[in-house]
């Protein structure tokens, strides 16, 4: 495989294109080309598509345009580029089982199939959504732990406040948050009795690359893994160049994120669909990742839980699932707050989608991960139960039932309810969720299996 | 040609993404002697108007918004020079935009640059990772009526804030309204920081640059 002083010598020597070339004469119309081509279309009455040629045509469809495209390095300006031999080389020799974790909580991650009846690798939390300060952020992770037995990693906040004071970006109150973050969630895990489960988007509050690997000297596993995302669309800079060099030296796992948008330069969900498996094939040969870890996101409504965007998913996952042996999670936001309806609904629709199209689920974060503290373990703890129950589903089973919720919180996708915050929904003496989220939960929980979900947890 | 001809042209050029097209209907409006203002006012904008509908109903994206911006500006570079100086473009403000410093996330900010440029704003797009020091040397070059300020991480927000702040310290908050807007920001974090709008997705924060504009010019 293209090793990482050959993808550096690229980067300086590659093609010289400026950005907005890049973007609107080299990706765009190229993506155009590929889904005529290979005669792409978005099918809005079946969201969680059941067609094995269609996802076969868009794994071809992502591989030529990686390899016509390349990867736009912003600081240099040139086009990083692989040839379709290195792309199918590198696709042969990607990791299929990296282990994750220590001790008990050691697991391999390993690719799964669409229907498949290998289980989900739930990576639970609150996927980098703001939490105000660090004892709330000790509390939300030792609750994971307690609370989370079908955690197979934990994916944790970025804290918003140190000592009181805003974090800021590029200064030392991020490199604290970042130490922070590693120290604290640690020792919070090892309360929570799961001292070995491994932290596997390190670390949520570092933007730069100096404080993601400041962050790591103090408690960061190479058995956990760094998160490091690539830039929409198909772009990188030496920051996240820099974090892989780390990692890469450290024997480290890169948990390689991409999140192509929806109505961005991808367009629609056909041109999401096919980036998605271009952005497999970088996770692989560029950044070197042990996974990849994608995010679909609609321009508009900020989730991953609207009809077009979980179309755009479960293609792209089928079409990574049935042709690449790399392990691909997709990671859920939805619209609505916790404890609400429609939260719950929304969770269970993009929880069957992702696990039934053949990934795995990283969840995630509620209120579009814009309101501060607004998660419980709840949330997570129903992704994992519902990942768990649709184990060996088949599509068109999964693909009613997502209709069915798509029916029931659609339309209130523009103004979801933000619900309420981690303190409101949990009790923090007996560490347990407040009756009536109890309540809600069972209830939904009733009208999920009424649908067709045979819960096993 | 008759000018309404010429005009549903321009129109046509920029909803259809024909650059060719636009030119050549610019070209002639300013042969047939017809009022190049009225081909910019009445054709191209109206065309960047049905663009910015269909974007809104999700039947256009991103992509197709840049390339009928291009084909604006391409006849809108033949139409230009022929506009007398005492005739004016009319706009409904001018909008300094930008993505705060350590922060170099650019496609939604980019959006919302496009969708003000089409909703009749004079948009002065200055890029990503933008000091604070910049976005306030440049909004008193451009005479700003609106700062934008964009920021898509947890721990480049503060960024926000601190503009605020410095233009209250200068003694300059008063002459600018400021918008915000960007994934991790809120409603609560822009009554916070006392930002005046709060943009919680493209097409809200233009409507209320609109309407933002609208009180501040009667007023």
């Amino acid at each position: 495989m293209v090793n990482l002083i050959e993808i550096m010598d690229r980067a300086l020597e590659g093609p010289f294109t400026y950005e907005n070339d890049f973007d609107l004469n080299i990706f765009v119309p190229k993506l155009r080309e590929v889904i005529k081509k290979y005669e792409i279309k978005y099918d809005p009455e079946n969201p969680l598509s059941c067609d094995d040629d269609l996802a076969d045509r868009v794994f071809k469809a992502g591989i030529e345009l990686f390899a016509d495209s390349g990867v736009y390095c912003i600081d240099t300006e040139r086009i990083i580029k692989f040839t379709e031999e290195e792309i199918l080389e590198g696709l042969a020799e990607a990791p299929c089982c990296p282990v994750f974790g220590e001790g008990n909580d050691a697991k391999a991650l390993v690719a799964r199939k669409p229907e498949s009846d290998i289980a989900p690798w739930c990576f639970l939390g609150s996927g980098g959504a703001a939490v105000s300060d660090e004892t709330l952020f000790e509390s939300i992770l030792e609750a994971y732990a307690l609370f989370l037995p079908l955690a197979n990693s934990i994916t944790a906040p970025t804290i918003k406040h140190i000592e009181g004071r805003l974090v800021r970006t590029k200064s030392p109150l991020e490199i604290l948050a970042c130490i922070r973050s590693s120290i604290l969630a640690r020792s919070a895990l090892r309360k929570g009795g799961r001292a070995g489960l491994p932290i596997m988007n390190s670390i949520a509050s570092a933007g730069t690359d100096t404080a993601k690997i400041a962050g790591s000297q103090f408690g960061l596993r190479p058995t956990d893994g760094w998160l490091i995302g690539t830039m929409a669309e198909m772009k990188i800079n030496f920051e996240r160049l820099n974090e892989i060099t780390y990692v890469m030296n450290l024997g480290g796992h890169i948990v390689a994120e991409t999140a192509p948008i929806l109505g961005g330069y991808c367009g629609g969900p056909e041109g999401v669909a096919v980036a998605n498996v271009a952005y497999h094939l970088i996770s692989i040969l560029l950044m070197k990742g042990s996974c990849q870890l994608t995010f679909p996101i609609h321009f508009y409504y900020g989730c991953t839980s609207v009809r077009d965007v979980l179309w755009a998913s479960s293609v792209s996952a089928q079409a990574i699932s049935r042709n690449s042996h790399f392990p691909s999670f997709i990671n859920i936001y939805v619209a609505a707050g916790p404890m609400t309806e429609m939260c719950l609904y929304e969770i269970a629709a993009t929880v069957i989608n992702a696990v039934v199209s053949g990934a795995s689920i990283e969840f995630g974060s509620v209120a579009k991960a814009v309101e501060v503290d607004h998660f419980t373990p709840m949330e997570p703890k129903w992704a994992s139960e519902i990942a768990h129950g649709v184990i060996g589903m088949t599509r068109t089973q999964g693909n009613e039932i997502v209709k069915k919720l798509l029916a029931k919180y659609e339309d209130d996708i523009p103004n979801a309810p933000i619900g309420k915050t981690y303190e409101q929904c949990w009790d923090m003496k007996t560490k347990q969720p407040i009756r009536e989220y109890k309540q809600l939960y069972q209830k939904i929980k009733a009208e999920l299996a009424e649908l067709g979900v045979p819960f096993k947890f | 040609m008759k000018k309404e001809e010429i005009l549903k042209n321009l129109l046509d050029a920029v909803v259809e993404m024909d650059a060719q097209k636009g030119k050549d209907a610019a070209t002639l409006l300013i042969k047939e002697n017809y009022d190049p203002l009225e081909g910019i006012e009445n054709g191209l904008s109206e065309g960047m108007k049905v663009i910015g509908e269909k974007f809104n109903k999700f039947e256009i994206y991103l992509p197709e918004l840049m390339m009928a911006a291009k084909v604006f500006d391409s006849a809108m570079t033949i139409l230009k020079p022929h506009i007398s100086s005492d005739s004016k473009i009319t706009q409904k403000g001018t909008v300094l935009i930008g993505t705060v410093k350590g922060d170099i996330h650019k496609i939604g900010k980019d959006l919302v640059a496009m969708l003000l440029e089409i909703a009749g704003f004079d948009v002065h797009n200055i890029g990503e990772d933008v000091s604070t020091s910049t976005f306030i040397e440049e909004a008193g070059r451009v005479d700003a009526d609106i700062i934008a300020l964009s920021s898509l991480l947890t721990t480049s927000m503060a960024s926000q804030k601190d503009l605020i702040g410095i233009l209250k310290e200068i003694g300059q908050r008063e002459k600018y309204l400021v918008m915000i807007g960007g994934a991790p920001t809120s409603q609560k974090w822009a009554d916070d920081i006392g930002a005046d709008i709060y943009g919680e997705n493209a097409e809200r924060a233009v409507s209320l640059a609109l309407e933002f504009m609208s009180k501040k010019q009667k007023s």
